[in-house]
């Protein structure tokens, strides 16, 4: 039998990121195929070369037995494959009938010809969807309908332009437990037609319900591909896990002494440098509650979508829903803007450097003393000589890559960028750095410096909030790790625990 | 030395003099010259009377392009400065009438107040509502500037109202220049230029206006008070409508409803072609002046060379274009050499990494 999709060697480099190292692995027609790794495992760029959204460096792709190239995701389109992304992109104030015929309207006497549209619409669906599920009027805006039922329009879509291949980004990662029923009925229907499914998912439960084989990706190489049978859960997170650790090794014994001792003290008061008590943002996280010493490094580890990043908003103020108590030193601190968590020393350094941490248009200077500009002021007028001193002074510490404190940061390498978002809030002179991602997208040996900054400034006394989707990188800088599922904290591990350990508690 | 000259050379500004230089020379040529009365030859556009009308005509909005720079720069757009205009000239006309006879230094004292007080009252309302209603700034201050221009018409019973004659000696003072000369508007509009371009360029707030502009969300994640931001630059720029109407209805002697109308777009016009980016995050309040002053030659080349006014549309309109897309090819030519001299300055591993850099994507899988 000649298998529906067969990738040989593929490989796919972006800039500092080997994303996947020569990849192999074949799904047969007509079942649906697991893809299990960590974050950042490359899964979800597997997903994207077989949608044609990116293009393999290296390797092959065959379609039930012919070699394909795909330069665009209509090329992908027109050969048979389907993806439905995590983000479902469709024009809200549309129709339902108007987006699953956009691109084709069906046209008479060069006007749109509605009935026709609607007809089509109301076939497509009624193709994919089961007899139990509720019916979708398709002459209602895109909008007013749930995730699920987008998320079966996508589908529906794609089917209906005749994929032979679907892939499926952690199509259950926004669904209620009832819509997610619908969906597996809906993946057992499409297998049944000979549809072929390539499944990426964090839920070990699904997978083993759905799945009739799988592929564990780690650091972007291939593992094992096996039918699922074969494998407990237990026995796939392990394949999982063991990504190796690269650049920087945090120096236990001389931190330990430094700041572990304050609390270890029996009859030590001294309240925590951050306290943060039953935080809760209503649909995106719910009763958190954590405190940082000065000096610690906590991590905070959990899936994308887990709500770490949300936390760390509503910590510093960008989250006016929020609800809960913040404490800096013990005293409850009135948070509503960035600008009140600023006042006791809070920074953060957010997930997104190029839409949220940096003015690409501007200077390494300006957008670094952006935070403290009116410290640089006397009289009203800011000082130049004075910011170009402290730029300097930052630029050196941080080794940041540049023609010049004047140069453009668009210019710059994401690495240099990052430092800089860095170096913002270290100029700032935080005494809470709340970091979200720190050296995601940045080449290894700037990884490796931030590495090593941020424990240096951790070691100067700073209380350290560390999200990262890396967990070799969570553990290997962390003094305790949390670990946030599904909008809740659900585990505080010592430093001693283990990969295993922490993507167990992830994933459940 | 060398990168100073070169920075000069490269800058807008100096861009925009040349041009105007350029033009001045040509006109000078095509004017032609005639003789006085004393036998003196006169050229008929290089003289120093045209040359400080031209300055007059172009200061009454040269300085609310100074105040719109600021607006665009923030990302914004305020379509009501004309309205302002008129407005805040018939108030002060109107208010100078029910005060009555007073000592000149009173009537010019009150006439600024007023003038300059209506102007930032309409700047608060526009700003208020862009922030307190979250409603995009071409829509509000498209509203604002009917119901403005509506307001002045009903306040003065759409009739030219007189300002008191002691307005006018003030605005026309010579100066000790003499004869017809009145450099009292072109001084006014250096002065808001140099005090807009320092505002801009040097004050904690001017920097927060132009990272705001550049990138709202990154502005908010290191802590600067968006609404603050938006506020203030409505208000600055109802400040300048107030500026410029105090200057003109003192210079021309009566405020009418009609003042200033369709001023909104010479003014938008002039930071535009002055090089403020409608996007934001980029203009220079000096290069909005020299866009003012450059529409108003090419309006003065067409009286001076004697063509038909009705083509003077046609001319600015096309001339604002060609100015823009000039503009944006440069920054583009400038992009480039940047990222040049960028990969020449760091080591080759790093220049990979300049190019691009991996989509969010990889991390997310």
């Amino acid at each position: 039998m000649i298998p529906s999709v067969e990738c040989v060697g593929i490989t796919k480099s972006f800039p500092g990121v080997l994303a996947l190292n020569d990849v192999s692995f074949s799904a047969m027609p007509g079942t649906c195929h697991a893809l299990c790794g960590e974050n950042g495992a490359g899964k979800s760029t597997l997903g994207k070369l077989l949608a044609g959204i990116h293009r393999p460096d290296a390797g092959t792709i065959t379609l039930d037995g012919r070699l394909v190239h795909f330069d665009e995701p209509r090329d992908a389109l027109a050969a048979g494959v389907g993806m439905v992304h995590q983000e479902l992109a469709f024009c809200e104030q549309m129709t339902v009938a108007e987006n699953l015929s956009l691109g084709h309207l069906p046209r008479r006497r060069g006007f749109v010809d509605r009935r026709a549209m609607c007809e089509r619409a109301e076939q497509l669906i009624a193709e994919v969807a089961g007899a139990d599920a509720p019916t979708i009027d398709v002459r209602r805006p895109i909008g007013e309908l749930t995730v699920g039922q987008r998320q079966l329009l996508q589908i529906a879509t794609a089917v209906g332009s005749g994929a032979r291949l679907l892939v499926l980004d952690e199509p259950t990662s926004s669904l209620s437990e009832h819509e997610a029923t619908h969906l597996y009925d809906l993946v057992a229907r499409l297998k049944a037609r000979g549809v072929t499914l390539i499944y990426v998912s964090h839920r070990m439960h699904e997978l083993f319900q759905l799945c009739d084989a799988v592929t564990v990706l780690r650091d972007g190489a291939h593992v094992a591909t096996r039918p699922i049978g074969e494998y407990t859960e237990a026995e796939i997170v392990r394949l999982m896990v063991g990504r190796t650790v690269e650049g920087y090794v945090r120096q236990w014994n001389d931190t330990l002494l430094d700041h572990a001792a304050p609390t270890a003290v029996a009859g030590n008061t001294k309240a925590p440098r951050l306290t943060v008590d039953r935080l809760s943002s209503p649909g995106k996280f719910d009763e958190i509650s954590f405190r940082v010493e000065a000096g610690e490094i906590v991590g905070l580890a959990g899936l994308v979508g887990a709500g770490r990043s949300q936390v760390m908003e509503a910590v510093f103020g960008l989250d006016p829903a929020a609800r809960g108590t913040v404490r800096v030193d013990g005293e409850a601190i009135d948070i509503r803007t960035p600008h009140d968590p600023m006042e006791h020393a809070i920074g953060l350094v957010p997930e997104d450097r190029k839409k949220q941490g940096l003015v690409l248009g501007l200077s390494g200077r300006e957008n670094l003393v952006l935070p403290t500009l009116s410290r640089f002021a006397s009289a009203t007028l800011v000082r130049r000589p004075a910011e170009r001193t402290v730029t300097q002074q930052y630029f050196s510490r941080l080794r940041v890559r540049a023609p010049g404190i004047e140069s453009a940061t668009v210019s710059l390498s994401g690495g240099n960028q990052q430092k800089i978002v860095l170096a913002k809030w270290l100029a700032a002179n935080c005494r809470i750095l709340l970091l979200d991602e720190p050296t995601r997208g940045v080449d290894v040996g700037a990884k490796a410096e931030i590495h090593a900054l941020i424990d240096e400034i951790a070691r100067e006394g700073v209380a350290v909030v560390l999200v990262s989707s890396e967990l070799p990188e969570l553990l290997s800088l962390s003094d305790r790790v949390l670990v946030m599922r599904q909008g809740k904290l659900v585990a505080e591990l010592p430093r001693e625990t283990n990969q295993d350990t922490v993507l167990r508690e992830m994933l459940q | 030395m060398r990168v100073a000259v070169r920075d000069v050379l490269g800058s807008q500004q100096f861009g925009l003099t040349a041009i105007i230089v350029l033009l001045g020379i040509v006109l000078t040529f095509a004017a032609g010259s005639h003789t006085d009365a004393a036998g003196v030859t006169h050229n008929n556009f290089l003289n120093s009377y045209t040359l400080i009308q031209v300055a007059t005509d172009a200061s009454f909005f040269a300085i609310m392009a100074v105040g719109a720079t600021l607006v665009i720069v923030s990302g914004g757009i305020d379509l009501s400065v004309g309205a302002v205009y008129a407005v805040a000239g018939v108030t002060m006309a109107l208010v100078l009438r029910a005060v009555g006879p007073v000592s000149p230094t009173a009537t010019v004292l009150i006439g600024m107040v007023t003038a300059l007080g209506v102007g930032l009252l309409s700047g608060l309302l526009n700003g208020a509502m862009v922030v307190g209603l979250n409603v995009h700034p071409f829509i509000i201050t498209l509203g604002t500037m009917w119901v403005l221009r509506g307001i002045s018409f009903v306040s003065s019973h759409a009739e030219s109202i007189l300002v008191p004659p002691s307005l006018m000696m003030a605005a026309k003072a010579t100066l000790g220049l003499g004869g017809a000369l009145s450099p009292i508007p072109m001084l006014a509009m250096i002065l808001v230029t140099i005090v807009g371009s320092i505002y801009l360029t040097r004050t904690v707030m001017g920097r927060h206006i132009v990272a705001v502009g550049g990138n709202p969300e990154a502005s908010r994640f290191s802590g600067l008070r968006l609404g603050r931001v938006q506020i203030g630059v409505y208000v600055l720029s109802g400040l300048t409508a107030g500026i410029a109407t105090f200057l003109g209805a003192s210079f021309y002697g009566s405020a009418s409803c009609a003042d200033a109308n369709g001023y909104e777009l010479y003014v938008i016009a002039s930071a535009v072609v002055g090089g403020a980016s409608l996007t934001g995050g980029k203009g220079s309040a000096v290069s909005a002046t020299l866009g003012a002053i450059l529409i108003v030659m090419m309006r003065q080349a067409i009286r001076t060379m004697h063509l038909d006014q009705n083509y003077e549309w046609i001319i600015v309109g096309t001339a604002i274009i060609v100015a823009v897309v000039l503009d944006r090819h440069g920054t583009t030519l400038l992009a480039r050499r940047m990222a040049r001299r960028a990969t020449k300055g760091v080591g080759p591993a790093d220049a990979r990494v300049a190019s691009s850099e991996a989509p969010p994507s990889v991390m997310v899988s």
